[in-house]
């Protein structure tokens, strides 16, 4: 199976229909995709799949052989992915931390859509669970990119 | 007592007595069997092994099992209108099981559904099917359940049918009706491979018991190929079996006889992956079909001809939706934003699924079926898991009945039968309440038969 | 963080600048592992001798919390675990505040088992009971300016001047005559090896002259969580490591009787080796998908609990369902044990003008933290053991795995990473922690095991927060104000259901909330009708005040309602006299503006109320008020205003965080959870069948932090409490009818 997972091509030896999440975190070892429910309830696993939100541990890989994955390791090496970042180090965003690299992963796609979400866009569109509650400061960072002067969208 | 009643009852007594022996006679009588005369069985192990595999074709373990319990010792209720039954065991225990019967005896509970004490069983067993079983296949089974299946001690559990409709003896009367008499006959305008997928459906698969509908006696409309409403689709326990016909939309018209093949082998193809009551006669039963049986079943269903009530538009993909699930859209149509929170994750976008392992939306079946109950209720429910060749499926569907009021439920599934070329019918809040009410959400450990 | 000062202690490790780590021995795992992301090495050196603890002063072994590297950052071990609450950000405020150091140069670990890291009075380790910062607050600051003091002895020494005429800046030892300046970093490989101060006379700041304390530092650990970088045990990784995956019996008690189908997993894909262990088969492979996949395939015969397995463990019945076990709390009958009485309830209730009776009830939950369950076992060749585990108490772990290994607890190093997630999950509880199951693999297969647990062997295991059912009955006088309390609560605690049986004492935590409330009523009687639960029990964020305060509050608005008085009127008037609870009630009204019961007409047209809920958990004070509406039948939040009294804070940003956590928790509870037992077993086994709060669900929430001044409580858990009864009272002033028990998603509110 070939891959291309932040632009570097990998070959793995494994059944087409393992979930990218196992993929990533026990062959590539790139363990910043997190497991938390294996059934497409929790975001914890969220890449991006040519710049969509993407659950990997319900996504087989045979359907991402040709597609551009990108995952919370190189979020930086995106420019909006590198502001998400900023706007959640000003705001202060994790706690534990463990749902984040989903978090973080959901809003770049939202802000790749639609650069200046309302409220409403944030809700339909930031569904992953946070067991620490960390909500708002989600929905202060996503205004505070939206509002942001070098926000343009992609 | 006055005296018109003491005069009716004197012209009407005798005539009540003929009537009531000739009646008593004929509910209580022993069929015969093509065994009657046999008295020492084989029970060689070729036969017991060749019994095994006709057991899988037919199934016996879905009924006589519980999760928790042996193989074959029964225990499962059966939920009907009048009250539950429980099936039997199964297993050659001398007391509890059926360790006492003879062929003959195996014979009619099997093809005329008596039990060896003359009771008359429901036909939730299917023996109106297995009536049709051959000689041969009934000995070889024989032979299984008496060598094959250890013995399990395990009592029979009481349905709680009340009195009067607990009496068995009406039966009769139905079986009389509806239960065809001898052996399948070859079809000689057919050909070996077609009467060997029509043996399979119709008899020891007896996959009308399920996809064929009921008139009001619940006897299935139609028994064999020569009647279009055999295997036409029916609702059972709260699942829309789908019609096995070629209707193009509706049934296995856009299907060719490799996907039925794989779907049978694997669970899973292009089209659609087993749900429902089905995942249960995959688990245990159609993916032990030899590959020439399964080839026959798959060639045999693919020669029933559409129904002509269904002549509709084949279903084309449309694709359009994707553009109502973009953020700042979706609000609008109602359901489309629990579609994007909860279906789109695996079911697409653009509702294709994701190769064979997990099904599209688009086109399918059960978006197409005017009878929605299967999409509630695995919406409601999620799907019990595939295990193909002993491993579990890698992905399941989950149960959104404590995610989903019944007007998202009802909102979402109408999205998605409106959506990708899906024909616009509407599901009601209603329709997902009463569903809900009846039903549990799947077991996602399942019953798998697996004798050592 | 764990990957960055990993890769400096590799380095330090071969150039050992800084004699102090001179003793402290790395463990051989981290050099050897290559290119594998590790867990940091460990110290396994014991404090030095003439450092033995002092129950006086504890914590006061400097070299072995802290390392000033060259580069001048501070590697603090931290006694306490972080799990998103914040702590290893407030110990580095904490000891920077009085070391002179800035927090942002810390690196902050969890410090290894051992005695010299316990500081707590209580003479345990345990992150946990919001104590965190208030246990640590003293010990840490003495730490830091015992390490403060070492650095200007070294300095002196360096400088060739007199101590006193030398002062600090931040990461600096200055000289304030010349000016001079050297950097801590420069003066650390003399300082720590200098003798240890006496505690009992080091300085401490002047609290106005605090310059990080009491400032919203920024967390240290938010770059590398929000970048995937931060490290859970999830996510260890060692040479030669294997994974793990369970299916555990569907009760606990049961055993295997025998595997139907091993032979065929054994020949799956990928698949090691196939595992017995007590209530559960294990299978091994190379990657832990294949190893999940193989254990859900394994078809296992379970045998119910043999007699006599009720002594060692729990034992869960076939018949089990949460619903009828409510119906048994409520109508069980038996010895009731008293917990807190004032006056005399019988006879003032029976002299009561009204007497309103109610009977009120909790639900099992989860604690749902997103990471699931994982341990690392590694045997060494020397006969040692390192494993890595979310754990909130090492050296309980270390003593309990040295029990179920027999090897000694010295052999036994325990590495604690961050937790995905905290809320009391990561307790030692009996069969909910697969460290136990991981340790045993390692041994069976000779290789080191990562066990995962996954989500739905997660919900199976779980230790849950106790269901209770309370019986109220509380007597008002002619004016309508409550004279008489009584509270039965028919429950198990946490603490009672650790183990297979009770405990001699009443368990606090079984009734706090009920019991410790602040009100003014001069007759109550709060007690315990202990009945043991089948399921295993376990903390939950907040504790027994997570439901009771629910319980309590909400009957308290039931008797303001038939004493026709105003909730919040009725709470001023039985904390009369009360200047720190009044103030706090008085801070969250003005937080929102002024009390508004309604119903009233919002802006948007909706309906909607507000209510008041109180609680006293952990040594703080919360108040909270809730606006809410209905939609669809079902409750929507729109605000929380909370005022939260610790006594005092050290880092305001981090509060309101956890307020706001313990906000989304508290709602998540009220509106949505409930761990549903039938036929013995977990309804829900995955989030499907256990929603939990929701982004498009979580209200605004103010925060107003009242310092008081009072001895220092908690923060991580206190916020919570007051929130269910805030959202009830509330929806019960908007309905029109009493709420008693939750989660609210059970009603329809459609009227
Ligand atoms: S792990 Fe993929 S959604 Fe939870
Ligand atoms: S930060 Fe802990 S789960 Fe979101």
């Amino acid at each position: 199976m070939d891959l291309t997972i932040n632009g570097v091509p990998h070959q793995l030896e494994i059944e087409p229909e393992t979930p990218l999440l196992w993929a990533l975190r026990d062959d590539l070892a790139m363990t910043g995709t997190k497991y938390g429910c294996g059934l497409a309830q929790c975001g914890a696993c969220t890449v991006l799949v040519n710049g969509q939100a993407v659950r990997s541990c319900v996504t087989p890989i045979e359907r991402v052989a040709g597609a551009s994955v990108l995952t919370i390791e190189a979020i930086e090496q995106d420019d909006l992915g590198k502001r998400v970042v900023s706007a959640w180090v000003k705001h202060q965003v994790p706690q534990c931390g463990y749902c984040q690299s989903g978090q973080v992963m959901a809003a770049v796609s939202l802000l790749k859509q639609v650069p200046h979400p309302t409220d409403d866009d944030i809700n339909a569109a930031m569904l992953n669970l946070c067991r620490c509650g960390t909500y708002n400061a989600i929905r202060a960072a996503i205004h505070d990119l939206a509002s942001s002067p070098e926000n343009k969208g992609a | 007592m006055n005296n018109r009643l003491k005069k009716a009852l004197t012209v009407l007594a005798p005539t009540a007595v003929v009537l009531t022996a000739g009646v008593t006679w004929f509910v209580s009588r022993t069929p015969a069997s093509h065994f009657d005369s046999v008295i020492s069985p084989d029970l060689s192990p070729a036969l017991v092994s060749r019994g095994e595999y006709i057991s899988r074709l037919s199934d016996c373990v879905a009924c006589h099992s519980v999760p928790d319990g042996a193989a074959y010792t029964g225990g499962l209720k059966m939920v009907t209108p009048m009250g539950a039954i429980f099936a039997t065991n199964i297993t050659p225990d001398q007391t509890t099981g059926i360790g006492t019967y003879t062929l003959a005896d195996f014979d009619r509970a099997i093809r005329a559904g008596v039990a060896k004490d003359g009771r008359r069983l429901y036909p939730a067993m299917p023996y109106p099917s297995y009536a049709k079983l051959s000689n041969e296949d009934v000995r070889a089974l024989y032979a299984y359940f008496m060598k094959g299946v250890p013995a399990v001690h395990r009592e029979n559990k009481k349905s709680t049918i009340p009195w009067p409709l607990n009496m068995r003896w009406p039966l009769s009367f139905w079986n009389e009706l509806f239960v065809p008499a001898g052996q399948y006959v070859q079809d000689a305008a057919r050909d070996k491979q077609w009467n060997r997928g029509a043996y399979l459906v119709e008899t020891a698969g007896h996959c009308g018991a399920c996809h064929t509908p009921r008139s009001l006696a619940f006897n299935e409309k139609g028994m064999n190929s020569h009647n279009s409403q055999f295997l036409s689709g029916a609702l059972i326990d709260h699942w829309f079996a789908p019609s096995l016909r070629n209707d193009p939309n509706t049934g296995l018209g856009r299907w060719n006889e490799q996907d039925i093949f794989d779907f049978l082998k694997t669970g899973r193809n292009s089209h659609a992956v087993v749900f429902g009551s089905m995942t249960e006669a995959f688990n245990n039963s159609t993916q032990f079909f030899s590959d020439a049986d399964l080839k026959a079943v798959a060639h045999y269903l693919k020669s029933l001809q559409r129904n002509a009530s269904h002549t509709v538009q084949p279903w084309q993909y449309v694709p359009t939706t994707a553009e109502a699930l973009e953020p700042n859209q979706r609000k609008t149509p109602s359901g489309a934003q629990t579609y994007m929170a909860k279906c789109s994750f695996c079911h697409g976008t653009d509702g294709r699924g994701q190769s064979v392992w997990i099904p599209p939306l688009a086109g399918a079946a059960s978006s197409l079926t005017a009878d929605t109950s299967s999409q509630i209720n695995i919406t409601l429910n999620g799907s019990g898991r595939v295990v193909a060749n002993g491993m579990p499926d890698a992905y399941r569907m989950p149960s959104y009945r404590s995610q989903l009021s019944d007007q998202q439920a009802a909102d979402v599934l109408t999205f998605i039968r409106s959506s990708w070329g899906n024909r616009k019918t509407v599901i009601s809040p209603n329709d997902v309440k009463n569903i809900r009410k009846r039903t549990t959400p799947a077991q996602i450990f399942p019953v798998i038969l697996k004798t050592e | 963080m764990s990957r960055g000062p990993f890769e400096n202690i590799a380095e330090t490790v071969q150039e050992p600048v800084n004699l102090s780590r001179r003793g402290f021995m790395r463990a051989s795992s981290g050099a050897a592992a290559g290119a594998f992301i590790l867990g940091f090495g460990l110290p396994t050196r014991r404090a030095r001798a003439d450092d033995t603890k002092s129950p006086k002063f504890r914590g006061t072994q400097v070299p072995a919390f802290l390392e000033i590297r060259p580069d001048n950052t501070v590697l603090l071990q931290s006694p306490f675990i972080e799990g998103g609450q914040g702590t290893f950000t407030a110990m580095a405020q904490i000891v920077g505040e009085e070391l002179d150091a800035d927090p942002e140069t810390f690196i902050v670990e969890n410090a290894p088992a051992g005695d010299e890291y316990t500081v707590m009075d209580s003479g345990m380790r345990i992150t946990g009971g919001s104590m965190s910062v208030r246990d640590g607050y003293a010990p840490m600051r003495r730490l830091g300016a015992l390490a403060r003091a070492m650095l200007l002895q070294a300095g002196a020494q360096q400088m060739g001047v007199s101590v006193t005429e030398l002062t600090t800046q931040p990461g600096y030892v200055v000289h304030t005559g010349s000016g001079r300046t050297v950097r801590y970093g420069d003066l650390a490989h003399v300082a720590m090896d200098l003798p240890i101060p006496d505690p009992a006379i080091v300085t401490l700041k002047d609290p106005s002259q605090f310059r990080w304390i009491g400032q919203p530092v920024q967390r240290l650990d938010i770059y590398e969580k929000s970048t995937g970088k931060a490290e859970y045990t999830i996510d260890m990784r060692v040479e030669g490591m294997l994974h793990a995956a369970v299916q555990h019996a569907p009760r606990l008690g049961m055993t295997i009787a025998s595997i139907r189908n091993e032979e065929q997993v054994l020949n799956m894909r990928g698949i090691h080796s196939v595992h017995h262990l007590p209530g559960a088969v294990a299978v091994v492979a190379e990657r832990w998908w294949h190893a999940k996949q193989g254990a859900e395939a394994l078809l296992v015969n379970w045998a119910e609990a043999t007699l006599g397995t009720a002594e060692t463990m729990r034992v869960m019945p076939s018949d089990f369902s949460s619903e009828s076990y409510k119906t048994h709390l409520a109508t069980a009958s038996g010895k009731i044990d008293d917990a807190e009485t004032k006056g005399d309830t019988e006879q003032a209730l029976q002299k009561a003008h009204t007497v309103l009776e109610a009977t009120y009830s909790s639900q099992y939950v989860n604690h749902a933290q997103l990471e699931p369950p994982s341990a690392l076992a590694r045997y060494n060749a020397d006969g040692t053991l390192d494993i890595w585990l979310p754990n909130q108490a090492p050296d309980m772990f270390r003593a309990d795995m040295a029990k179920r290994t027999g090897l000694d607890v010295e052999k036994i190093t325990i590495h604690s990473p961050l937790l995905g997630g905290f809320f009391g999950r990561h307790f030692l509880y009996d069969q909910a922690n697969p460290y136990p199951q991981a340790i045993l693999l390692a041994k069976a297969t000779g290789r080191p095991i990562k066990l995962i647990w996954s989500r739905e062997e997660e919900f199976l295991r779980d230790a849950l927060r106790p269901l209770a059912v309370v019986k109220f009955r509380g007597g008002l006088d002619t004016n309508g104000y409550p004279v008489a309390l009584e509270a039965i609560s028919a429950t198990e605690g946490p603490t009672e259901g650790l183990g297979p049986k009770r405990g001699k004492d009443l368990d606090p935590s079984a009734l706090e909330g009920l019991t410790g409330k602040a009100y003014d009523i001069p007759n109550r009687r709060i007690s315990q009708r202990y009945i043991q639960s089948p399921t295993a029990l376990g903390y939950w964020r907040s504790v027994g005040n997570s439901m009771n305060d629910f319980l309590y509050e909400t009957f308290l608005d039931e008797l303001a309602d038939k004493g026709g008085k105003d909730p919040y009127e009725l709470r001023r008037h039985l904390l009369r006299g009360n200047k720190r609870l009044t103030t706090l009630l008085q801070a969250v009204v003005d937080l929102s503006g002024g009390w508004k019961r309604g119903p009233f007409t919002a802006a948007d047209g909706s309906r909607r109320a507000r209510g008041i809920g109180m609680a006293s958990p952990f040594g703080s004070e919360a108040a909270a008020i809730a606006e809410v509406s209905i939609e669809q039948g079902q409750v929507r939040v729109h605000e929380i205003w909370e005022a939260l009294d610790p006594g005092s804070i050290v880092n305001p940003a981090i509060v309101e965080a956890q307020i706001n956590g313990a906000v989304a928790l508290g709602l998540s509870q009220v509106l949505l959870e409930e761990a549903v037992y039938e036929n013995g077993m977990p309804r829900a086994r995955n989030y499907d069948g256990y929603p939990i709060l929701t982004l498009d669900h979580m209200p605004r929430v103010h925060v107003k932090i009242v310092e008081s001044g009072e001895k220092m409580g908690g923060v991580g858990e206190p916020p919570l409490p007051a929130i269910p009864p805030a959202v009830a009272n509330a929806v019960s002033t908007l309905v029109g009818r009493r709420i008693r028990s939750m989660p609210l998603s059970r009603h329809n509110f459609q009227s």
